[in-house]
């Protein structure tokens, strides 16, 4: 536990007015368990108290410590600084958000998309009874777990170049309903999620399943939207509806 | 330490950026480099073919040209784009409608398998039968 | 209040449907077949490879090979412009440079694969 060694910490700065951003580079010293949320932390402390970044949980349940180390979406909270090859730590804020500053991002626009899909389940998941999932179930696990870490985001090529994509979590939680509605309105939340920039814009890099530290696998969810979509839109099946699944909008 | 070192500026479009990215995140950007590249080939390759209409001996003349080794290099380029976003393709087919999901980087290196298979035929079968 | 609060400043263009994708993933597995009989015939099915003037004439003379050759043309030109359509997108266009898109690419779809029909015909009627 006393092995320590010093790693160089590369930081992600910006302050509003600033032209540009730019990297601050801190000397930390680092024990086998520093995180490299307590190295940053450490720098605010004891470096440069004008350094910005979130944080509340300390154990991945917050989700507000996202950021891309060394180019890979990460909680900070539960990523080890031994655990990261190399002398150097690059750390920067998720990318396809708007900055406020450093290493805090405006999550105003994540939220806009996300809320309208999934807040009313969440708020109520732990106090209604039918919210109990049956035996055997375990998908229903799913939107409970996201976190809102917004790592997904950040990774997803669609994400990074259209900014009204709707993006993976807000579909992940979309997926979420449509799988277990609990009285929200189905064809209408699958209504939303059948446009051009909803679940058909995504390209199926999958990368928002591959960093999702929640196991919420938004790839696989997007997936199912497209499949219900499709299936809803089969000939025989609208007929047996008694017409389209969902309304044009 | 070391400070106000400037952020370079991006010099690459965002869905290019292939830092932390995982195995489906570069067969996406190699997805949309070989459709790219494929695009410009139909393209070039319907402009060539007006060649017909002006006679044999331009068509033959471009067909020997085309049987040089600097054109077979890119046939054998067209080759493996075409291949590879062929069978890529496949797989994204099946998984966008929602078959095979969690399935699915297994399936996209059993189809590179299948894949390095047909390049190398064909490849070969490039190099040997033209004359 | 809206359900979808992140369009509330687009255009009503962005609110419609899109199963675009769906269209370019029927017309890649079409290709499949389609540019697999047509790289086989055109690179390996003639003595030393690529078709002569006189083999390329013989072959669309063909009707069959004629009829396919036009299909393959036009399910590969639909494919193409709505994956270039689909890169495009992602550059998140307003509207209008959206709607200019879906033009420009539907003149250049139709132009080649115009084009692409009147060449097939003029080489035939060379044979
Ligand atoms: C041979 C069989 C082919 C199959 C199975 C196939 C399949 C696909 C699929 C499923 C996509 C959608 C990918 C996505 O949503 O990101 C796609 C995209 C694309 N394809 Fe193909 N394709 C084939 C051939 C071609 C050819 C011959 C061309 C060029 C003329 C082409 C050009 C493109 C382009 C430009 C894209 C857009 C790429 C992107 O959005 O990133 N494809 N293809
Ligand atoms: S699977 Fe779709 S949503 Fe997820 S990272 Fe890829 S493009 Fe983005
Ligand atoms: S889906 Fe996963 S990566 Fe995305 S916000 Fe939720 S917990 Fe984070
Ligand atoms: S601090 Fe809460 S998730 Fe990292």
């Amino acid at each position: 536990m006393t092995e320590q060694r010093t790693v160089q910490f590369r930081v992600f700065r910006y302050k509003q007015g600033r032209e540009r951003p730019w990297y601050d580079t801190f000397d930390v010293t680092v024990t086998p368990r520093t995180t490299v949320l307590e190295a940053l932390q450490f720098i605010r402390r004891v470096h440069d108290p004008s350094l910005m970044l979130r944080h509340s949980c300390h154990h991945a349940s917050c989700g507000t410590c996202g950021m891309r180390i060394n180019g890979q979406e990460r909680l900070a909270c539960i990523t080890r600084v031994h655990d990261i090859a190399g002398e150097r730590v690059t750390v920067e804020p998720l990318a396809n958000l708007p900055i406020i500053g450093d290493l805090v991002v405006d999550m105003k626009a994540f939220y806009a998309k996300f809320t309208p899909m999934a807040m009313p389940l969440i708020r109520h998941s732990e106090f209604l009874p039918e919210a109990e999932p049956p035996e055997g179930v375990d998908t229903y696990t799913r939107l409970e777990n996201c976190i809102e870490c917004g790592l997904c985001v950040s990774v997803c090529p669609v994400a990074a170049s259209d900014p009204l994509y709707l993006g993976p979590a807000a579909l992940a939680a979309a997926w979420r309903v449509v799988q277990e509605p609990r009285g929200q309105n189905v064809p209408e939340i699958l209504a939303q999620v059948d446009t051009a920039h909803g679940c058909w814009r995504c390209h199926i890099a999958m990368e928002c399943s591959a960093v999702c530290p929640s196991h919420v696998d938004p790839g696989a969810a997007i997936m199912a939207l497209r499949g219900t979509l499709i299936r809803q839109h089969l000939p025989w099946r609208r007929k047996q509806q008694g017409g389209d699944a969902h309304e044009p909008r | 330490m070391n400070r106000g070192e400037l952020v370079p500026r991006r010099r690459w479009p965002a869905w290019f950026d292939v830092r932390g990215r995982h195995v489906s995140g570069w067969a996406f950007i190699l997805n949309r480099l070989t459709g790219l590249g494929l695009v410009l080939y139909l393209i070039i390759h319907l402009w060539v073919l007006r060649l017909l209409t002006q006679g044999e001996a331009r068509w033959n003349a471009f067909i020997a040209l085309a049987k040089t080794p600097p054109f077979l290099v890119l046939d054998t380029i067209l080759f493996f784009g075409i291949i590879y976003h062929a069978l890529n393709g496949i797989r994204l087919t099946l998984v966008g409608l929602g078959i095979g999901v969690s399935a699915h980087k297994r399936m996209f290196w059993v189809l590179m398998g299948i894949g390095l298979v047909l390049f190398v035929l064909s490849t070969w079968g490039l190099w040997t039968m033209t004359k | 209040m809206s359900r979808q609060p992140w369009l509330e400043d687009a255009p009503p263009a962005y609110r419609g449907g899109d199963r675009w994708w769906l269209v370019q993933a029927i017309t890649g597995i079409l290709l499949l077949v389609l540019l697999a009989v047509h790289l086989i015939a055109n690179h390996f099915i003639v003595e030393g490879g690529l078709r002569t003037y006189q083999d390329v004439v013989a072959y669309l003379s063909h009707p069959f090979v004629f009829v396919w050759e036009i299909v393959f043309l036009i399910v590969v030109t639909v494919h193409a412009a709505l994956g270039v359509r689909s890169i495009l997108l992602d550059l998140g266009p307003s509207p209008r440079v959206e709607r200019i898109i879906n033009g420009v690419l539907t003149l250049l779809a139709a132009a080649a694969i115009s084009y692409g029909i009147w060449l097939s015909w003029v080489i035939r009627s060379q044979g």
